[in-house]
């Protein structure tokens, strides 16, 4: 889940994490009541916000309103803007960048430092790539002095003791709410020490079931800001619209690129991606088949199964209950093979829907099929 | 040889008496693997398939020889099974789980690099050493013995090159897939490494898909270390910008991790491109020419 600015510096805030001082402006005329020099600060998820305009500093004195008008009225990147924060206006001395997040591959949480904060890190990364430093976290230790010592020197700031309490904090944010990044771009250097100017944080989806309390404020927050509260993550499918008309279901990812790859080369295109996902059940076929279905472009449904963990009696139930109940008003093609395949194919046979074992085939067949329903 | 297991690999299953458990369980004997036990807490002192089931895992290596473990945990509990097979020095794990979270992931993989136990997974099908063992999901029927090592980040895409090959008549030494990620405890180029230094595997075949840098990271090392020949297919061409295709880590942003940038660095690397199973095929029998 991604968090707001102002989400992710209340979770900062609780461990130490010294932030501005500001205030939330639900509505426009919540402005009025600010008296002081500040800086306006749209509250979205995508990236690029000050680029686009979504943040501006008011010097105290001239029209607060529009300002705000301004802002508020904008769009970042498909995205409206309904929360502003305001926060005091700081004098900067310096500004740096701090991350911990991972790297998957090394399987290891790593603590990002650059002394070039407040532009974009993936520029730094390109451009001077020396100004960057990732120092690997070993998460059975923890950070070690000696590391947090090296980074207060790459960075060149001089009060060690400040920056290594900060860097600790971080990770207690990152332990102790299951966050997969947490970002302080820029970290300010200021006459009163380190301040956190922003704040990125992304938690894991999958620690929900320990973050319940969490998730669900956070929720509560967004629903708020955008007028429609998600609902938490219920089943493991992928699901994907693109611009084709065949709809494609599989049981595996890496299956279901190929076949996505497969279709084009046929000389069609999917009308969606759909991954059934690490739990796999006679439900969440029937699942599955629900969502492509709902497509309007789908004019050709292709399955795509090869079970190891997914059991093919139960890919059959669902597919079979999905036939009863409301019927296939577009050609199907299933490829269907792995384990308990014979008693999938049996069940198949038994209310004539064929099965293909080979994928081109199958593949053809779909892309046939579109073109017999749209001459 | 093979890599990683063989018909000597002793294998205890943790969460033997669960659905999925049970069922790979059964496969698993089916296909000739040595299953000596099982575990599920409160469950000691019953049985699966006539393999003995535990409380703990210390009871289980008290009566038996192990060697392997592969783990059908929860994602809730998965993290402490995991460090109880890492405490008892199991030296090889297949975490077949998906969505443990991953703080938790990278306390496992982590905790069994000190301790000596290698990771594959999390949310991997597993391994099969065709004819000789198989631990974990990959339908026995679609292998069969023979010199082409096979990684693959997808179990479904490594069912489908091996059931594509198998039909070709093209035997496999070992088959692994290391799991969707977006960690993972033994990468592609682990793998690669193993093939390179097994004498029976004559040809590599990797596969992989778009988003992350893992084939980038196999594509140094094969460029550096791979004298045998190397093919690899990487899906996911057809996929839009910025979407995340069921896999965590299956997502293209800007120019990285396309297929083409991945395809780029391979060559260069020496491997040869193939875009279906099809391909691999065909070049597979080109190199035996």
């Amino acid at each position: 889940m991604n968090l707001y600015e102002f989400q992710g510096k209340q979770l900062y805030q609780t461990m130490g994490i010294p932030i501005p001082k500001g205030q939330l402006i639900w509505q426009k005329e919540d402005a009025k009541r600010l008296e002081k020099a500040c800086a306006l600060k749209a509250q979205v998820l995508t990236g690029g916000r000050g680029k686009a305009g979504g943040i501006k500093l008011w010097d105290g004195k001239s029209d607060i309103m529009a300002l705000v008008n301004h802002i508020m009225d904008l769009n970042i990147h498909g995205e409206a803007v309904n929360l502003l924060l305001a926060e005091e206006a700081i004098h900067i001395k310096d500004e740096y960048y701090v991350a911990i997040t991972y790297k998957g591959s090394d399987a290891q949480p790593i603590l990002v430092l650059s002394p070039e904060g407040g532009v974009d890190i993936e520029a730094v990364a390109e451009h001077t790539p020396e100004k960057i430093c990732t120092l690997p976290i070993d998460p059975v230790t923890g950070i070690k002095a000696y590391q947090l010592k090296y980074a207060a020197e790459f960075l060149g700031y001089d009060k060690e003791e400040e920056l290594s309490q900060l860097i600790l904090n971080l990770y207690r944010v990152y332990k102790t709410y299951d966050a997969t990044l947490a970002e302080i771009n820029p970290l300010a250097v200021t006459e009163k020490g380190l301040l956190a100017l922003d704040a990125k944080v992304v938690l894991d989806d999958h620690a929900e079931f320990r973050q319940e309390a969490l998730f669900n404020q956070l929720r509560d927050e967004a629903g708020k800001i955008t007028g429609t509260r998600e609902s938490g993550h219920k089943d493991t499918i992928t699901y994907v619209e693109l611009d084709g008309n065949v709809g494609l279901i599989s049981d595996g990812a890496g299956t279901g690129m190929l076949t996505l790859d497969l279709i084009k080369d046929a000389g069609a295109q999917a009308a969606n991606f759909c991954e059934l996902g690490g739990i796999t059940n006679a439900q969440v076929m029937y699942d599955a088949l629900k969502k492509v279905m709902a497509n309007p472009n789908v004019k050709s449904v292709l399955i795509v199964l090869i079970g190891g963990f997914n059991r093919m009696d139960e890919m059959a139930d669902g597919i079979i209950r999905y036939q009863e109940e409301y019927g296939f008003h577009v050609p199907l093609s299933i490829r269907m093979c792995g384990t308990l395949e014979e008693v999938g194919k049996e069940k198949m046979q038994a209310v004539n829907i064929p099965t293909y074992d080979q994928l081109p085939e199958a593949v053809i067949h779909a892309v046939k099929n579109i073109q017999e329903v749209t001459p | 040889m093979t890599i990683l297991i063989n018909k000597d690999t002793k294998v205890l299953v943790q969460g033997i008496t669960g659905r999925s458990g049970r069922l790979q369980t059964e496969n698993m004997l089916a296909y000739g693997t040595q299953v000596v036990a099982g575990v599920t807490p409160g469950k000691g002192g019953t049985s699966v398939q006539g393999v003995p089931v535990y409380n703990y895992v210390k009871e289980a290596v008290a009566s038996h020889d192990i060697n392997a473990a592969i783990s059908f945990v929860p994602p809730p509990f998965a993290k402490d099974a995991c460090f109880e097979i890492i405490d008892h020095k199991i030296p090889l794990l297949v975490l077949t789980t998906e969505g443990i979270p991953e703080n938790d992931v990278l306390e496992i993989i982590q905790y069994g690099r000190l301790k000596g136990t290698r990771v594959l997974g999390p949310g991997t099908a597993g391994l099969i050493s065709p004819g000789e063992a198989k631990i974990g999901a990959h339908p026995g029927r679609m292998y069969t013995k023979g010199e082409v090592g096979i990684v693959s980040k997808s179990g479904a895409l490594s069912y489908e090159v091996g059931k594509n090959l198998t039909e070709a008549g093209i035997g496999q030494t070992t088959v692994v897939g290391v799991g969707g990620g977006p960690i993972w405890g033994f990468t592609q180029k682990d793998a690669v490494e193993l093939f390179q230094q097994d004498d029976e595997t004559k040809i590599i075949v990797l596969l992989g898909e778009i988003g992350g840098s893992m084939e980038d990271e196999a594509a140094a090392y094969i460029k550096a270390h791979v004298t045998k020949p190397v093919i690899a297919m990487i899906v996911g061409r057809a996929a839009p910008e910025g979407k995340s295709l069921g896999h965590a880590g299956a997502i293209i942003e800007g120019s990285k991790g396309t297929a083409e940038s991945k395809a780029a660095l391979l060559t260069a690397a020496g491997a040869k491109m193939a875009t279906t199973p099809q391909e691999i095929i065909a070049l597979i029998k080109e190199l035996r020419m």
